[in-house]
């Protein structure tokens, strides 16, 4: 199957999609794709909403993108994007009324590195424990999500719990700690624009550096890369410090561009939601900005279904599992290669 | 009914250009272990695939005390009392012993069938053999060798006229293997047809009545073990000793490579060399024969670098560290250890070229740079492909290899590793490889050349040592090759 093939495919099988769940939730399909498209295209408002569930997909998605193609089957976005933002928070609980409040985009900056650098830490106690002890990527992550879960919890009753002591959330940021909005009626802030320049940076990393080579080969055959004097545990480890980071800096995004606060519910699965966003896009950076904007779009479109019919969000997810089980389904029939030739004349 | 056995006739099994099995004939008797003997590569599992109904053969039949058997129809093999013991095991290792022996006895039986009755068959026979097997234990926590007998007792338990056994005793420990040619005689005198798949000639020597050897898909040779010698044996699996004819144009040979007292352990932590020294010269290839699994594909990983020596050694070049000399490397297995197989033709160039200075500017490879480079190797080698982006599985094994030596010879190395470079290739393939490699010598670069195949060997050495259970030795013709490990 050629890519412009397999890319037309994809797209109709999409809609497709989209319009068997709306017939299995007894919704009008036409009336309800207009509701859709209208909330996430329809006019400013919508587009400001697309983009604002757009970005932690798609930082969420590239983190899964640099440790799949390393091989490392990261499930632990959520709890990455957890910690990061968390330590953020701690960031600001500590530092606020010093020098942070009045530091602006130094302090902004400095906040998404400390995010960043807390999803990196979370990730690499996955990564040290495959390396050196060989549990699954799989299972360690998953149960460190949990963990996070947890750590969330106990900081917003505790430690990081806002001054009045009454609710469990953080102190709001300051306004000067938050990310540049561009229009004052709607949401959306500078964090889109990063996440894109970190979608180009992703993808010159994996695809123009030696080190994303590196990582790339490792992640297809790790026998390989060894023969040939590249060390597959320590690949494993970057690989896994950079996915880590990604999600941590999701967590940053929105927690200095969107919520400025931390409750028990910040993360809305966006970690959990960058797999599918990460597999639609083919594992490959720049459709992944494809897909985070389909699903973001999605998001944004059923809240304004939602408002006028019976369904709910619930709808995204049965359309999210929906494309991506189809969009396995693509790749395994495309992947039935023709068995290698053993021998022809060279 | 009188057995006349398994009757293999004029079997030819092809894949694309390669000849797996070339017109084979076997016939195994009952009341005989008859060991097929071979090389990695010589067509003993497409014997036994063949036999097992597991492949079709291009042309041939096999025969069942006459009757022929069904092509590519496992199953039917099965039930007509064809069974095959493998290396890996096909055993449910959350389940109990009892169980992995209900599991083989359930299709066609009801559902009410008990566990215990349907392993009780086996049972018996376990204990007529002489085994203790505790039908509740889980197979999970068994050492491997009670695991083997499961898997043996499971092929027992039906009707099995013939057993194949795949390389049995590569996973005992040598007092099984001892119990398991207990056992294999025990079977052979109760009339079974056993079939020995091996490539150890210790164990043939021991076990086997009869013996057929196999080289390059033919049949070599087939004797009764008493009329032949283990020298006998090893010059049938790799070829006549040829009578060394003159050398090859001398080129001088200067110092190059010098390695002293490697000990290197294998990926199981066993010690699979045992403290080897080596001199490699500039301007010579020193070709290591011997059969596999001798510690060949260790010492080459240590010689360049990949596989650390425990204890004191040295691996100099030019009385350097061999880190600092520019070292190529031909890896034993090109889908294993040499391709990545989902990566394009370019991307597998880059394997070592993405190390090169001229084709990045700092952290950056410079994409325009970099496919100039992926296509003049393309020419310079004569790979066939539509171009650099074409996946490197679409390409046949020789223009497969063709990527792994190009990529290793792009520029003239101080020292080339090589293992088995041939091996799968065809006439002309392989040809090219030679030519290769001797191009790397004319120019000055010490080869190191590890290979089963005698042919090679000698075609192409300058000096030959042979490996032989972990240590460097002497040429003395056939006698280096016996005495495999274990």
């Amino acid at each position: 199957m050629s890519r412009a093939t397999r890319a037309t495919v994809t797209v109709i099988g999409l809609v497709l999609v989209l319009v068997l769940t709306l017939l299995a939730f007894r919704l009008p399909v036409f009336d309800s794709l207009k509701l859709i498209a209208e909330g996430a295209f329809g006019d400013k408002f919508g587009l400001s909403r697309t983009a604002i569930k757009t970005t932690p997909l798609l930082l969420t998605g590239l983190g899964m993108v640099v440790a799949w193609r390393a091989g490392m089957y990261n499930i632990g976005g959520e709890g990455q994007f957890i910690v990061g933002g968390l330590s953020g928070a701690w960031l600001a609980k500590s530092l606020i009324g010093g020098p942070l409040a009045t530091a602006g985009p130094a302090g902004q900056i400095l906040l998404l590195v400390v995010c960043a650098l807390g999803g990196a830490a979370w990730a690499w106690l996955a990564g040290w424990l495959f390396v050196k002890r060989g549990v699954e990527v799989v299972i360690s992550t998953i149960l460190l999500n949990f963990i996070a879960l947890q750590l969330l919890s106990w900081a917003v009753n505790g430690p990081l719990q806002e001054a009045k002591r009454q609710l469990p959330l953080t102190d709001p940021l300051p306004e000067a700690l938050m990310l540049a909005k561009f229009d004052r009626q709607m949401d959306v802030h500078s964090g889109v624009l990063l996440a894109l320049l970190v979608a180009v940076g992703v993808y010159v990393y994996l695809f123009l550096t030696k080190g994303g080579f590196q990582l790339r080969l490792v992640g297809e055959n790790p026998k390989v890369a060894r023969s040939y004097h590249i060390n597959p545990d320590r690949t494993h480890l970057r690989a896994m410090l950079i996915s880590g980071a990604l999600c941590g800096l999701a967590g940053g995004v929105e927690y200095v561009g969107l919520s400025g606060q931390l409750g028990s519910g910040f993360s809305q699965q966006w970690g959990f939601l960058g797999i599918p966003v990460a597999l639609l896009g083919g594992l490959h950076p720049l459709l992944v900005v494809l897909s985070a904007t389909y699903f973001g779009a999605l998001f944004a479109g059923s809240e304004n279904l939602a408002r006028f019919t019976t369904a709910g969000t619930t709808l995204i997810y049965v359309i999210q599992a929906a494309a991506v089980l189809g969009f396995v389904g693509l790749n395994a029939l495309a992947d039935r290669r023709p068995a290698i030739k053993p021998e022809a004349t060279g | 009914m009188e057995s006349t056995g398994l009757r293999v006739a004029g079997v030819t099994k092809r894949y694309g250009a390669l000849v797996a099995l070339d017109r084979v004939d076997a016939t195994f008797s009952p009341g005989e272990v008859h060991a097929v003997l071979g090389e990695n590569g010589a067509g003993k599992s497409t014997l036994m695939g063949v036999m097992s109904g597991f492949v079709v053969p291009n042309e041939g039949q096999v025969l069942l005390d006459g009757e022929p058997v069904p092509v590519g129809k496992a199953f039917e093999c099965k039930r007509m009392g064809i069974e095959m013991i493998h290396q890996h095991f096909t055993l449910v290792p959350e389940f109990t012993a009892a169980e992995n022996l209900a599991l083989a006895r359930l299709p066609g039986l009801s559902k009410s069938a008990r566990v215990g009755s349907l392993a009780d068959p086996a049972l018996q026979i376990a204990e007529r053999l002489g085994w203790q097997v505790d039908p509740n234990e889980r197979v999970r926590t068994m050492p491997v060798g009670v695991q083997q007998r499961l898997e043996i007792l499971k092929a027992l338990s039906g009707n099995a006229r013939v057993l194949v056994f795949d390389e049995p005793t590569a996973v005992l420990a040598p007092d099984e293997v001892d119990d398991l040619f207990r056992v294999l005689r025990r079977l052979r005198d109760d009339g079974k047809v056993v079939v020995l798949i091996a490539h150890k000639l210790s164990e043939v020597m021991a076990v086997a009545d009869r013996v057929t050897v196999l080289r390059r898909g033919k049949v070599v040779a087939t004797a009764v073990i008493g009329d032949t010698s283990p020298s006998q044996l090893a010059s049938w699996m790799v070829g006549e000793m040829p009578i060394p004819g003159a050398k090859p144009e001398a080129v001088e040979v200067r110092e190059g490579l010098r390695a002293d007292g490697l000990v290197v352990a294998g990926d199981r932590g066993e010690t699979a060399v045992r403290g080897v020294n080596l001199r490699v010269g500039r301007g010579e290839i020193v070709g290591i024969g011997g059969v596999d699994g001798n510690g060949q594909v260790e010492l080459a990983e240590a010689l360049v670098g990949v596989r650390r020596s425990r204890g004191p050694s040295v691996v100099q070049f030019e009385e350097r560290p061999v880190q600092e000399a520019k070292v190529a490397y031909i890896p034993q297995d090109r889908q294993v250890a040499g391709l990545a197989v989902g990566m394009s033709v370019e991307d597998n160039l880059l394997v070592t070229g993405h190390r090169k200075p001229e084709l990045s500017s700092g952290p950056l490879m410079v994409v325009g740079r970099v496919h100039a480079w992926a296509r003049s190797l393309i020419d310079r080698f004569g790979i066939k492909v539509s171009g650099p982006a074409e996946a490197v599985s679409s390409l046949s094994g020789g223009n497969q290899q063709k990527v792994v030596v190009s990529r290793a010879l792009d520029t003239q190395p101080d020292l080339l590793v090589a293992v088995n470079p041939t091996r799968g290739l065809d006439i002309k393939a392989t040809e090219y490889v030679h030519e290769k490699i001797r191009e790397a010598r004319a120019a000055g670069a010490a080869v190191a050349l590890f290979t089963t195949d005698l042919d090679e060997l000698y075609a192409l050495s300058d000096r030959t040592l042979f490996m032989s259970r972990g240590e460097l030795v002497e040429d003395q013709g056939a006698v280096s090759l016996v005495g495999g490990p274990g």
